[in-house]
């Protein structure tokens, strides 16, 4: 019995994450906006008052997910960013990672950057 | 008036004018020595300056630095190095800076931008 009940249960998971729900792309734009306060409509931050914020334009999409995750949790503290992410499913983060993730912008790795420019 | 609520006053006052003053203090502000930051960004491309270098458990990529806004990439590595952030490596590399070592890679990081 235990063992159909955990067969059962990972199997749901097993479909749970295979078919997790897409989020149409105008609805992605919709949440993001939210974002856009601080991190730009073009995900940069740009302005002076925004330098406090990290751009997210073309930030990986899996480390944006897993800042997410880490507000979600409460293991990573940030009173504005713990609001934001609570709300969010993992379809919803996932997406918005992505999004913002695709977006150009100044981010860069070190490799191109031994001589400091 | 009493004197506690005077005294309220007389601070809220104080701050309302000089709120501005320290921000704009901040603005103009030499940030760090870009210079002395690329020295010690060195260490930071053993993770930071592999293109697509994966964290490991749990596996996601490190975050690309080049070009991160300056007040975030401070706040960022304080935060590792008070604790209040936790990812281990870099709470020991946030451990070994001075807050001065912090505005010089804060500034010299933020002053790149994408190729």
């Amino acid at each position: 019995m235990k063992f159909a009940i955990a067969l059962l249960s990972v199997c749901g998971l097993a479909y749970g994450v295979a078919h997790a729900e897409t989020i149409p792309p105008e609805k992605v734009k919709e949440k993001a906006a939210t974002c856009a306060a601080c991190h730009g409509a073009d995900g940069n931050s740009d302005t002076p008052a925004q330098s406090a914020y990290p751009r997210l334009a073309g930030q990986y999409h899996d480390y944006i997910a897993r800042a997410l995750h880490e507000y979600k949790s409460g293991e990573r503290k940030n009173p504005i960013m713990a609001g934001m992410a609570a709300p969010l499913s993992e379809a919803e983060i996932d997406a918005l990672a992505r999004y913002f993730a695709a977006m150009p912008g100044k981010l860069d790795d070190l490799s191109k950057h031994e001589q400091g420019n | 008036m009493t004197r506690t609520k005077l005294a309220c006053a007389l601070i809220a006052l104080t701050a309302a004018f000089t709120a501005p003053a320290f921000a704009a203090d901040a603005a103009a502000a030499p940030k760090g020595d870009a210079k002395a930051g690329k020295a010690l960004v060195y260490t930071c491309g053993g993770c930071h300056g592999v293109t697509g270098y994966m964290n490991a458990y749990p596996n996601y990529h490190v975050p690309r630095i080049g070009g991160q806004n300056y007040d975030y990439l401070v706040a960022a590595l304080t935060e590792y190095k008070t604790g209040q952030r936790n990812h281990p490596t870099m709470r020991a590399q946030g451990e070994s800076l001075s807050d001065q070592d912090i505005k010089d890679i804060a500034t010299f990081l933020s002053s790149l931008t994408a190729k």
